[in-house]
């Protein structure tokens, strides 16, 4: 039985690697706003279904296919954010989950209308195999996943850590009042950190659709996940997203084969209930995320 | 200004004639609006009075209807005996809804928590098939009052009214008393209420427990109306609809529940067959509420006369 | 006769942070005594471990010889120790009389079920409370502004009513957190009036804290100085006056 681990923890690093991609892309709008974005799995299935059609409607190649859709949700974000959420930002808590939720529902009713509940299928731009490496077996799509995600950890760690923009945005995920006090536009700044977030989301969207089945209704439970993965790693830490998204991919599946299939599908909620009820700062988190 | 002691006990007696004026389909809409007032106003006593962001309402409206169900055809016991059960299974969810809160987790992670577990007693309904009958759910037998068959929808409709004008009348009883403004001073300032000597934790859990309950009551009658409970009827769409009643109809009012409940219930009805309409329509609502009237309909009905001012507090 | 408030060798630490070191003193009944000190000193800390806000690290804290630095802040409360809040902390959705009325809380004899059941001794209870809340009111010369929203009020009007929530159960110890805080020179005057007659006529023993100086020395009857987070002074506001650690105090010193 323990023989099955090696190829369990691979495969659950490649689903790993999209909740990572989904907290760190929902961390992003977090730090910047400190307003939690219940509608970003939405932005994650728009981003999917953008692709979709630039693929398969109109028959752009892959990759300029991607980087267009995550151009589109970036505007759609940062609209969001300073259309909506914006005006309301000093308001109650509950207005501002409602916004955010009521803006993902939009977008998933126009989804249904425009697409229905048929379930469509991203053409791939290169053939699916498997590779065996030893003990583990691994698709092309887990390569394909792994990789982009890597790639873009890479980049953002690259941004964030060396250069000036990098360095003036941990800055302000530090403190606003400060930003504001340098001369940082901190409402572009809100705008531009949920632009960002929904275009990293629409990346995750596009990888999701490689293995998951395309739907409305994608983004729902990739939300529950990646609220799961943040709160593993510690709510607001960029790093412990990453973690806490690698973790929960491997959790789901060990505990799916270990012990009960039905793991697969509540593991994220199990961890999200039980990380906050027992160590509410998850791994990572440098402040208790309690009563703030 | 406060109006005195208003005859709102004239609206039920004025609604007793209504089922005379309406086709069956008509009465059973007005039956769905009846199920979903006390849901909208136990839903809103946790957000709207105790301020408290719980996204775990389908949850208990779930439990309710998934109670009576099982009662009735497990047991064989007829519907009006298991409305209490219902409420009581609904309560008991809402005080585990609060754990969390009263362990001090707030505001968005409350939330989330409590999402999760909602999310979870779906997943419940579908894996405890025998049961509940899965995915594909669970019939439930013809319900009946004293040996009173509610075979027809102007029946049931005479039965619901009943309930909810009594969970109304229990509801607006609490609001109204230190326990309301208890839940208010929490939603204000929870170290000043604690100072007041109230013991916060106490009432949050009273809160959650209460709104379950009254949401649990309303499972019961949503089990009694359709006759068929599955999983999908608990699902996130089920919580934007609920969601859009509380905050359309006006947080922590009473006539605002019940203003949302009959506005917004309807609605899904016209959209049967246009997928995605339905949450585009609530989205849309909810985000002009929320941008241009953030107390609700209820604030605008308050302006035409004070009669509809139930004011247990002001934004 | 025991102190009303006894505090023994009170430390508070947060993480490695002491915030309040070893701090003693009592307070009589109808005594008026007032904690000074720069920002950060402690003061607030110290008022949190007494009111159950903030958990004391070493040390005691005796009500009427009772120990409740144990006790939850509700608890403490209804023992009556009464507290107000720097920022005001007013309920700002509920008006002036319903704030006074949350200030009744444990006083209101309604339980659930017979409140539910629509009792007539529930709804005497509130009738009766109302009453009184509105006398309280009067007593400080804003019944006028009962049904006004509390976000609404004036400063000094949502001071009174903070005053008379924290009274409303006539409590035996008041902690005023900063009473004069954005107040206007004629209403602070009228301030220390009421903080007097309070101690005088009705025996109520008040902690103050104040940066308001002049008010201090002109209402206290004994003057506490805290300097991060130790006692360095205590005694009449001349002798506080005369004493030189505190000048070093409010000076600063390397």
């Amino acid at each position: 039985m323990l023989s099955f681990l090696p190829q369990l923890v691979v495969s659950g690093i490649a689903t790993g690697m999209l909740y990572a991609l989904m907290a760190l892309s929902m961390t992003v709008g977090y730090r910047a706003t400190t307003v939690v974005n219940f509608g970003h799995g939405d932005m994650l299935m728009i981003g999917a279904y953008a692709s979709y059609v630039l693929v398969a409607g109109i028959g752009l190649p892959f990759g300029p296919a991607i980087v267009l859709a995550a151009a589109l949700l970036f505007l759609l974000g940062a609209a969001a954010q300073r259309l909506l959420m914006q005006p309301i930002i000093g308001g109650p808590h509950l207005s501002l989950a409602m916004m955010a939720l009521a803006v993902g529902y939009a977008l998933r009713g126009v989804a249904r209308i425009e697409w229905g509940n048929d379930v469509l299928k991203l053409p791939r731009a290169y053939s699916s195999g498997v590779f065996v490496l030893g003990p583990v077996v691994v698709t092309t799509d887990d390569l394909v996943i792994s990789g982009v995600v890597l790639v873009l950890l890479a980049a953002l760690f690259l941004v964030f850590n060396v250069t000036a923009v990098g360095k003036v945005i941990q800055a302000v995920f530090q403190t606003q009042r400060g930003a504001a006090l340098v001369g940082i536009n901190v409402k572009a700044f809100h705008a531009t950190m949920w632009g960002a977030g929904a275009a990293l989301g629409a990346i995750g969207g596009v990888l999701m659709a490689l293995i998951v089945p395309l739907t409305p209704d994608i983004g729902v439970a990739t939300l529950v996940r990646g609220f799961a993965a943040m709160t593993l790693g510690g709510f607001g830490s960029l790093q412990g997203a990453v973690i806490g998204g690698l973790l929960l991919g491997i959790m789901e599946k060990v505990l799916g084969f270990y012990v009960s299939t039905v793991f697969i599908d509540i593991t994220a909620y199990l961890v999200t209930i039980l990380v906050l009820l027992i160590r509410p700062k998850g791994l990572f988190g440098q402040h208790a995320t309690l009563r703030i | 200004m406060r109006v005195g002691r208003r005859p709102y006990w004239l609206i039920p007696l004025l609604l007793l004639p209504v089922p005379l004026f309406l086709d069956q389909y008509q009465q059973y809409v007005a039956n769905l609006i009846l199920v979903y007032v006390p849901v909208a106003v136990g839903f809103n006593v946790v957000v709207g009075n105790l301020g408290l962001l719980a996204f775990s309402n389908v949850a208990f409206f779930g439990i309710g209807a998934y109670t009576a169900g099982i009662l009735m055809l497990k047991l064989g016991l007829p519907w009006w005996v298991t409305v209490l059960p219902a409420g009581i299974m609904g309560g008991i969810a809402g005080a585990t809804a609060a754990v969390p809160a009263l362990r001090g987790v707030r505001l968005f992670y409350l939330a989330i928590m409590t999402l999760a577990f909602g999310e979870l007693m779906r997943w419940v309904y579908i894996r405890w098939e025998p049961v509940t009958g899965g995915s594909f759910g669970m019939s439930v037998p013809e319900p009946s009052v004293l040996g009173w068959a509610l075979d027809v929808e102007a029946r049931k409709f005479y039965a619901f009214l009943v309930l909810v004008v009594l969970m109304i009348v229990l509801t607006d009883r609490l609001l109204r008393s230190r326990f309301g403004r208890a839940f208010v001073a929490i939603k204000g300032n929870e170290e000043a209420a604690a100072a007041m000597g109230i013991p916060t934790d106490r009432y949050i859990l009273l809160g959650f427990a209460w709104g379950g309950f009254v949401v649990g009551i309303g499972g019961s009658m949503y089990a009694a109306l359709v006759g068929h409970l599955s999983p999908s009827s608990f699902d996130l769409t089920e919580l934007i609809l609920q969601f859009a009643i509380i905050i359309v109809g006006g947080l922590g009012s009473l006539v605002g529940s019940v203003l949302g409940a009959a506005l917004l219930t309807a609605a899904p009805e016209f959209f049967r067959d246009l997928p995605g309409f339905e949450e585009l329509l609530f989205a849309v609502l909810i985000i002009v509420v929320i941008l241009f009237l953030p107390r609700g309909l209820a604030s605008l009905l308050g302006r035409v006369h004070p009669v509809f001012n139930d004011r247990y507090f002001r934004e | 006769m025991a102190a009303l408030l006894e505090l023994s060798d009170v430390t508070v630490r947060f993480g490695g942070l002491t915030a309040v070191d070893g701090v003693s003193f009592e307070v009589a009944a109808g005594e008026i005594c007032a904690l000074i000190g720069p920002n950060g000193a402690g003061k607030s800390t110290l008022f949190n471990a007494v009111a159950g806000n903030a958990a004391i690290s070493s040390g005691r804290v005796l009500f009427r010889g009772d120990p409740i630095h144990r006790l939850a802040p509700h608890e403490i409360s209804a023992r009556g120790v009464r507290r107000t809040f720097q920022n005001g902390g007013l309920f700002g959705h509920l008006t002036a009389l319903e704030n006074a009325l949350v200030g009744l809380h444990t006083q209101i004899e309604s339980g659930f079920f017979h409140l539910l059941l629509g009792a007539g001794s529930s709804r005497r209870a509130e009738t009766a409370a109302t009453t009184r809340a509105r006398e309280l009111l009067a007593l400080m010369e804003i019944e006028h502004v009962a049904d006004h929203l509390a976000a609404e009020l004036s400063g000094g009007q949502a001071r009174m009513v903070e005053i008379v929530r924290a009274l409303a159960t006539d409590p035996p110890l008041l902690l005023l957190d900063e009473p004069a805080v954005g107040l206007a020179p004629p209403m602070r005057e009228r301030l220390g009036e009421i903080i007097q007659r309070l101690a005088r006529e009705r025996g109520i023993g008040i902690v103050l804290i104040e940066h308001a100086i002049e008010l201090v020395m002109s209402v206290s009857d004994r003057v506490i100085v805290l300097n991060y987070g130790r006692k360095v002074a205590d005694g009449t506001p001349a002798e506080v006056r005369a004493d030189k650690k505190v000048l070093e105090a409010y000076l600063g010193h390397a």
